[in-house]
């Protein structure tokens, strides 16, 4: 049976629509004007218990108005979905001690104690026993790395730091199933790197489920088995990840600097030329044609090179490559 | 869930608050200087309208009396749960997100959130205005403490019930400092903030005495100056039973609220 089962999942926002300046200030008081937000349109999915799944797509695509539908805090306009055997909007409280959620861009503990404070509230929040809850800290303590950070306000904290604390409070009370909107959102490479593997430990010690949203496309690769990929609301694609990267992951982007300025342009076989500077160039290649390798040894093979730095097109890019294609199977 | 279980849950809420806020321990002065500077400019109002009066008593109360009265109603005023302010705050920042989703009354939660520290400026304001009313113009009245605190409670929870109503208007409009203003301004006049209604004219106190915005800051204040075992009696049922009526009020907007609410970000 699945753990997470939604059908045609629908949410449509009423926005106030406001003209710019005073005038449009008293108007939009006197006689409002609403515009309907499709946010989801009738998706439909389901999940089984122990999946990983990265739930992607651009900002505004939908993704955060889904979890919050399944995590019981926004009533859908239309559709059913089920968690856990519950119906999240209706039976919040009971879901709610089954579930954890991570908002990335929201602080959910206190800002001037150390987690730890946060911690010990969410034990009685959740009527955790004495006993489960000191193992149970423990052991995310040890598997977080935060132990050096727990006694130490978060104001004081970095934003990684902070965000696997964070992650650690909501799975105190032994989720089944855990919401993760964004957890990487804003921070530098090596903290993102530390969150993904902290997710990657969770799920393969614990097996327990996770719903994963990200707009970044190293979230996915480096995690999930299975994505969805959401665009303005309705779901794009639905498969294994390794079905995405032989169809569409399969283009880097390298953007090289060089110890002497280019003095007559830039050419490389089988690459496309980006963009060319002074002493740098972006460049776009299919790793199916050449392999990273082959195009960094020939790019250092001509000219000294003194940074590079390889990364994956944007998922904007992914998209617009999906909807370009014909559907097949 | 088991009563126990519960009542430590939401002590653990009031409890990390109140650690929270002792971060600013500036704060604790400056809301203290707020409240002296404040009775000071009272007593000197109030010192030149019995002059002018040139009366001992305007219906039945002192200098004295009318300055203790402030005390109380300040107090109060300046210690109430912020609550309407609070939600608008979690609507407008996605925090709701969270707030919303964990197993506990929402409403409960944030009674217990703002209780806390509620207590702790109920407490430095009252200490803060009677060191310089006694210094001022005499001691505190006599008067039945425990009693009183009853009332004064009574009026917090009255108040943060209102409070709500006006908060979970966030989840419709977002912006709810429009409706906050035009509720305080009514406890300035109508609560009796300002001047005991007994100086009212009968019309005027008649309404104000209808109206429940008394029972929040006039009736702790009056009972504070004037104690009176009967007319104590007639305030608790009283605030009992507008409790209940917003109580059920705020339960109802909070289910439709809910409804209809959408969460700001990401």
């Amino acid at each position: 049976m699945p753990i997470i089962d939604v059908r045609d999942l629908s949410k449509t926002f009423s926005v106030k629509r406001k003209e710019a300046g005073l005038r449009g200030s008293l108007k939009s008081i006197i006689r409002p004007e609403f515009r309907r937000v499709e946010a989801v349109k009738g998706i439909t999915f389901s999940l089984e218990p122990g999946e990983l799944l990265a739930f992607i797509g651009p900002n505004g695509a939908g993704k955060s108005t889904t979890i919050k539908m399944l995590t019981g805090i926004l009533y859908p306009s239309s559709g059913q979905a089920q968690v856990l055997g519950l119906t999240p909007w209706r039976d919040r409280r009971q879901l709610a001690y089954r579930i954890g959620s991570v908002f990335g861009q929201k602080p959910q503990l206190w800002y001037h104690l150390p987690p730890i404070d946060t911690f010990n509230l969410f034990a009685k929040i959740y009527e955790l026993d004495d006993r489960g809850f000191r193992q149970r800290m423990a052991f995310l303590i040890e598997s977080f790395e935060i132990g050096d950070w727990v006694h130490t306000p978060v104001r004081k904290l970095s934003l990684g730091q902070r965000m696997r604390c964070e992650i650690a409070a909501s799975l105190l009370h032994r989720p089944h199933v855990i919401f993760l909107d964004e957890p990487t959102i804003g921070l530098d490479v090596v903290a993102k790197q530390q969150i993904r593997d902290t997710i990657k430990t969770l799920h393969e010690q614990e097996g327990v489920t996770i719903f994963l949203t990200s707009h970044d496309a190293g979230d996915i690769e480096s995690l999930c088995k299975r994505v969805i990929i959401v665009n303005h609301g309705a779901i794009l694609y639905d498969d294994r990840l390794s079905a995405l990267k032989r169809r569409y992951l399969t283009r880097k982007e390298i953007d090289v600097r060089f110890a002497e300025a280019l003095t007559d342009g830039f050419q490389l076989d089988e690459v496309e030329v980006l963009k060319v500077g002074a002493y740098g160039v972006k460049l776009q290649f299919d790793t199916r044609d050449t392999p990273v390798d082959v195009v960094i040894q020939r790019l250092m093979a001509d000219r000294a090179v003194v940074d590079i730095n390889i990364a994956d097109p944007p998922l904007e890019e992914i998209i617009a490559r999906i909807y370009q294609e014909p559907q097949s199977s | 869930m088991s009563l126990g279980r519960s009542i430590s849950k939401y002590a653990a809420i009031t409890r990390i608050n109140l650690q929270n806020n002792l971060a600013y321990v500036g704060e604790l002065a400056y809301r203290s200087i707020f409240m002296v500077v404040i009775l000071y400019v009272f007593v000197q109002l109030w010192r030149t309208t019995f002059g002018v009066v040139g009366s001992d008593r305007i219906a039945g109360l002192s200098l004295s009396d009318t300055i203790w009265y402030l005390v109380m109603t300040e107090t109060v005023m300046l210690s109430k749960i912020r609550f309407a302010g609070k939600i608008a705050e979690e609507v407008r920042d996605g925090s709701l997100a969270y707030t919303v989703g964990r197993p506990y009354s929402y409403l409960l939660y944030h009674f217990f959130y703002g209780i806390g520290d509620t207590l702790l400026r109920l407490a430095i304001n009252f200490m803060a205005g009677s060191i310089l009313v006694t210094l001022l113009v005499g001691p505190m009245p006599a008067t039945n403490l425990p009693a009183l605190l009853v009332v004064v409670m009574l009026a917090i929870i009255l108040d943060f019930c209102i409070n709500g109503l006006i908060g979970l208007l966030a989840f419709f409009t977002e912006d709810v400092e429009s409706f906050v203003l035009i509720y305080n301004k009514a406890l300035f006049i109508l609560g009796g903030m300002m001047i005991p209604l007994d100086f009212f004219p009968t019309w005027l106190r008649d309404l104000s005495l209808a109206l429940p915005f008394n029972l929040a800051i006039y009736a702790p204040a009056r009972l504070f100056v004037q104690f009176n075992g009967s007319r104590w009696a007639n305030v608790v049922a009283l605030q009992m039973i507008w409790i209940v009526v917003f109580m059920l009020l705020l339960g109802l907007m909070f289910r439709w609220g809910m409804r209809r609410v959408s969460i700001n970000g990401g």
